[in-house]
């Protein structure tokens, strides 16, 4: 039996120098994998402990993502891990009966959000499959995921981008199996996170709360948890993992 | 044939032995797509225990090209 050992393990996180990204790439760190993280924002990479490696990077490039990644293959041999968490939460109603010049959902907003969330995972697990599949790496793919995927009212996009990251999950566990290359996808429901504090009011939190079984928001460790679950069971394969206290039930 | 390699290749185009010959190519097999010459790849290591290079894998589109990236990796199929 093939178990991936998280403490021999070359992992990468995307977007993973704050919030949930951050506590995912702490979590593997902490389990002693060789983490690296990329991420958009500099200051957060410059911040990053020196457990960690950091570089600066656009995911929706296609020529930057890689060359981050042939670095990270030349310090450490491999990727055995990537962890697509990069993405960028987008609210517009798809209909705003208040708005009659611009009634309907921008277009060109629609694209960005599509391709901060969805392109950005074709361009990074493009970019690290490769390689996985030129080195023989028998590695993992976890994507993050949400939801927002099952469709929610006023994420037109990106609800849509994350019903694609998950079909695209799917598809690459099929295509990817033969080798040995495995992938996943982390679906997280309401998380206590300052961005989740911020984007919510408290109202909206309580009433959440009230609808979940579990009566409480998720912690991001809780994220980072289920994300090394999957990583670590060499049998999950092409599974979307709801980590949502029972939400959707 | 070398009736080990006949029996992976029938095995992973499911053809029948019979079928496998030293001229049959990608042409000649439906089922012989890119997805396949994956399997075709992970069952050659698996089964002679090496490595095929991206080199090889593209080289590997007929029978005869087989036989022949099999021999230059050391592999000895008999006569």
């Amino acid at each position: 039996m093939l178990i991936l050992e998280l403490d021999q393990s070359v992992a990468l996180v995307t977007g993973g120098a704050k919030g949930l990204g951050f506590a995912i790439a702490t979590y593997l760190a902490g389990k002693g994998s060789k983490v690296s993280v990329v991420d958009l924002d500099a200051e957060a990479i410059a911040a990053l402990p020196p457990s960690m490696d950091g570089y600066v990077l656009d995911v929706t490039s296609r020529a930057d993502a890689k060359t981050v990644v042939n670095e990270i293959i030349q310090r450490h041999g491999r990727i055995d891990i990537l962890v697509n968490n990069a993405g960028v939460i987008f609210s517009e109603p798809f209909v705003n009966i208040m708005n009659p010049k611009g009634m309907m959902h921008d277009y060109e907003r629609f694209r960005r959000s599509i391709t901060a969330n969805l392109d950005s995972v074709f361009i990074m697990t493009s970019s690290v499959v490769e390689k996985m599949v030129t080195l023989r790496t028998k590695g993992v793919v976890v994507s993050i995921s949400s939801i927002s995927a099952c469709g929610n009212e006023g994420q037109t996009a990106y609800s849509a981008a994350k019903a694609g990251v998950n079909a695209m999950t799917r598809t690459w566990s099929k295509e990817l199996g033969r080798m040995g290359i495995r992938c996943n996808a982390v679906a997280p429901g309401f998380i206590d996170t300052p961005s989740t504090r911020s984007a919510l009011n408290e109202s909206i939190i309580k009433h959440i709360q009230s609808n979940t079984p579990l009566r409480r928001l998720g912690h991001a460790e809780e994220v980072a948890q289920a994300v090394a679950s999957v990583i670590t069971n060499d049998f999950i394969n092409g599974v979307v993992l709801d980590v949502n206290g029972g939400l959707t039930i | 044939m070398n009736q080990r390699l006949a029996s992976l290749l029938a095995e992973v185009f499911g053809l029948r032995q019979e079928q496998i010959v030293l001229t049959l190519t990608k042409d000649d097999v439906a089922v012989w797509d890119s997805l396949k010459q994956m399997d075709l790849v992970v069952s050659l290591e698996r089964e002679f225990d090496l490595v095929l290079d991206i080199p090889d894998i593209v080289r590997m589109n007929s029978v005869s090209s087989i036989v022949e990236t099999l021999a230059l990796k050391g592999v000895d199929l008999g006569a």
